[in-house]
């Protein structure tokens, strides 16, 4: 009887078993000239990339699978499918994980193909370094993506706020110096309409993506030279955190935590509410709609005198599994380099160009704002840096300092304590990602 | 060399079984209802056991989730003991689960309410049972707006009364409440629907019997109603505790950095941020590990505390 029932038992498992294996077998099926590329994006860049895949199939003559996800959930479902051995053919990477990926064997040496098919010197230096691991430290030796974009991340102010409040304007090359910035901020905060109630500021930034240009600009770091050491308690990043915590602790030039908790600060940038704000490259698209005028200038300057801020890139990469790598190669340099699909990103408003002489023509041509277009491309070629963890193997160090950051803004803290406190659990976490990379 | 057990010497042989005859028929059933519990048996050993095992011995090494795992025994533990995160993130979960009690009374109260003869009972069951069957992820983003400390419902509804609301999700003191809150809201209409069903099939017979021996409604409550509602309360409790402690997409849509100060961050949000974020797999799996344990313990006490606790009625 029992026999029998393990028997049944067995019989059923084997045909589970060959159903699984005829599933698995007929979704891997995949043709000679078919590959997968997986991105995410909002639906503005869906649209164009869709239009540029498409002319990649016809030149090609290849099907290209397209997975969309949303930015949330792009790293879960990349890592499950990795995890899984499902990996798309073609795929984001980020500059962070390059290194985890080349180790793992997830993703090709590309090299070759790019050497052979790109002029790499009309492409942005800083996007195609970004994607480069010699083993040892990024930035030098084998490329392993293609650059999607750049997004040098430049300081923006608005103009007409300027102009109503008979302020001069802001040089568009010569930064000012923080006391400047502060002096002029503290001109624009004003109450507008008498009510007693502040409902113009100065400027309104945070702190996780605008603290880089003040430390770097007053001469402070995240890591040393050869990334094992984290600086954060130096003096220069402990005055430059200040600084930052002070515009609106002491100065008031900012909206108060709680007026921006409520309407975030680029929400009231948009309604004209602030002088100074960052943008990005794709930012602009929304800010061509702003019924004010704006423009772009550099970062003001700390203690070194030069302006700094960062340049984030996002990488295309190959599989080391892709079933026709040579396509899906063709495809990463396609999307980064192709002169009609540049157009066609650069058109729908999610980037500048990637090759250095359409942005020549793009920065000078374009009547659409801003006038100083040029500060980007002088982001991307003179002073942009890569933010901290793009050169690490992870970036939980980099978090460890922004998660209780908020006392120091809120000034219950000095930027001195929190760092002094906070520097050791940041060495911590990156002395654990250095011996795991070095261990990977 | 066969070893007699004290045990096995003292047992009666067993009698002898008489050769059943059993028909052809019966068999084919039996092997019938044999395919039929295979199917998720072996669903469970695929797709649930080998992972948990899998997951066990993830636990012990250090693992991206890209290359080999490799050993390194209890590390991960003992990591995982001096991380303050992991901490918070417990303690968080545990405050969170405040909740349960507050949302189990509200329940059984809703349910007593709505289980009188009134007009339009039907609707307002409906009308709670609503929030159960949207998606977790819409309602947690209802409320983050209806959360929003200037413009959101709450303030705005708080404001009628002259009472200015704090910004819920920002603050550190107000996000784990505003979570709470939420949380107890989804949940209502679960629950309650459970308790009418439960106070339905309380019998009648009972209540008359104690009006007969003079017992006032308040004393027919707590010794009819509350101890007939004991298998649901049970069930309830459980299953809220299980799910309690898995707390993981309204954190992640509401406060998606964990919150102020990590203060929303739940002990499965940050498994997930371990994992995915900065590809310490060996790591999470070991906490997930950690968590499963709890929850098996915990789950296990309960139905030790209720097995005392049972009574039926003859």
């Amino acid at each position: 009887m029992k026999s029998r029932i393990i028997a049944t038992i067995g019989a059923v498992a084997v045909a589970g078993a060959t159903l699984t294996a005829c599933g698995g077998a007929g979704t891997s099926a995949q043709g000679e000239n078919e590959i997968t590329f997986m991105f995410r994006g909002n639906d503005a860049e869906q649209a164009a990339y869709e239009a540029a895949i498409a002319e990649f199939e016809e030149l090609h003559d290849a099907k290209v699978n397209i997975i969309m996800t949303t930015p949330d959930e792009y790293a879960t479902k990349l890592r499950a499918s990795i995890s899984g051995r499902q990996i798309p053919d073609v795929f984001y990477v980020d500059p962070g994980s390059v290194q985890n990926y080349v180790r793992a064997g997830v993703i090709r040496d590309i090299s070759e193909s790019v050497e052979a098919d790109v002029d790499l010197d009309n492409v942005w230096a800083y996007g195609v370094d970004s994607y480069r691991f010699d083993g040892e430290l990024m930035g030098q030796g084998a490329l392993y993506a293609m650059p999607k974009d750049i997004g040098p991340f430049s300081f923006g102010y608005n103009r007409t706020m300027f102009e109503e409040a008979g302020i001069p304007l802001p040089d568009t090359d010569v930064p000012y110096t923080w006391d400047e910035f502060i002096d002029v901020a503290k001109e624009l905060t004003r109450d507008t309409n008498g009510d007693g109630k502040t409902d113009q500021w100065g400027t309104g930034l945070n702190v996780a993506w605008n603290l880089q240009s003040f430390v770097w600009s007053n001469g402070g770091d995240w890591l040393n030279e050869d990334r094992t050491e984290v600086t954060v308690d130096s003096p220069e990043f402990i005055e430059a955190l200040q600084y930052f915590a002070d515009m609106s602790i002491v100065h008031d030039v900012t909206p108060s935590k709680s007026e921006a908790d409520t309407l975030d600060t680029y929400q009231r940038w948009m309604q004209g509410q602030i002088g100074f704000f960052p943008v990005g490259p794709w930012d602009v698209p929304t800010y061509e709609q702003l019924d004010f005028d704006w423009d772009l200038i550099p970062y003001p300057a700390g203690k070194t005198g030069e302006t700094a801020t960062w340049v984030g890139s996002l990488g295309i990469a190959v599989s080391e599994t892709a079933n026709n790598p040579e396509l899906a190669t063709q495809l990463a340099i396609h999307l980064s380099t192709d002169e009609t699909a540049q157009q066609s990103l650069v058109d729908a408003g999610v980037q500048i160009p990637n090759l250095l002489d359409m942005a020549d023509v793009w920065s000078t041509s374009s009547t659409l704002p801003p006038d100083n277009k040029k500060e980007f491309l002088d982001v991307a070629t003179q002073y942009g840096r890569a933010l901290p963890p793009a050169t690490t193997s992870d970036a939980e160090w980099y978090d460890e300092l922004w998660r209780n950051i908020d006392p120091v803004l809120d000034g219950d803290m000095t930027a001195e304590e929190y760092l002094t406190d906070v520097k050791p659990r940041m060495q911590e976490l990156l002395d654990r990602a250095n011996a795991e990379a070095n261990n990977g | 060399m066969a070893i007699m057990t004290p045990a096995a010497l003292q047992a009666p042989a067993a009698p002898p079984t008489p050769a059943t005859r059993r028909s052809r028929l019966h068999r084919r059933e039996h092997m019938a209802a044999a395919a039929f519990i295979a199917l998720p048996v072996i669903g469970f050993v695929l797709f649930i056991g080998y992972p948990m095992l899998y997951a066990v011995y993830a636990s012990f090494t250090r693992w991206n989730g890209l290359s080999d795992p490799q050993f390194i025994g209890l590390d991960n533990f003992v990591a995982m003991a001096n991380d303050r995160y992991f901490w918070q993130a417990m303690g968080n979960t545990l405050y969170m689960m405040i909740g349960i009690p507050i949302g189990l009374l509200l329940s059984l109260v809703l349910a007593l309410a709505l289980n009188r003869k009134m007009r339009g009972t039907t609707f307002f069951r409906t009308v709670y049972y609503v929030p159960v069957i949207s998606s977790l992820a819409a309602v947690a983003i209802l409320w983050q707006w209806a959360y929003n400390g200037d413009f959101g419902l709450v303030n705005q509804t708080l404001a009628i009364f002259g009472i200015e609301g704090p910004n819920w999700l920002q603050d550190a003191s107000t996000a784990k409440p505003a979570i709470i809150i939420m949380s107890v809201w989804k949940g209502l209409g679960f629950a309650m629907l459970l308790y009418l069903a439960a106070l339905q099939s309380v019998p009648r017979h009972l209540y008359e019997a104690a009006s007969i021996d003079g017992a006032n409604p308040v004393s027919q409550f707590w010794h009819i109603t509350v101890p007939m509602l004991r298998p649901v309360t049970f069930f309830l409790v459980v299953t809220s505790i299980i799910g309690g402690s898995q707390i993981f997409i309204e954190i992640n849509i509401m406060t998606p950095e964990g919150g102020p100060e990590f203060s929303t961050a739940s002990i499965v949000w940050y498994i997930w941020q371990k994992a995915f974020q900065y590809s310490q797999m060996g790591y999470a799996t070991a906490m997930s590990v950690v968590l499963g344990i709890l929850v098996f313990v915990v789950t296990a006490i309960q139905f030790r505390m209720n097995r005392r606790s049972e009574f039926s009625i003859e």
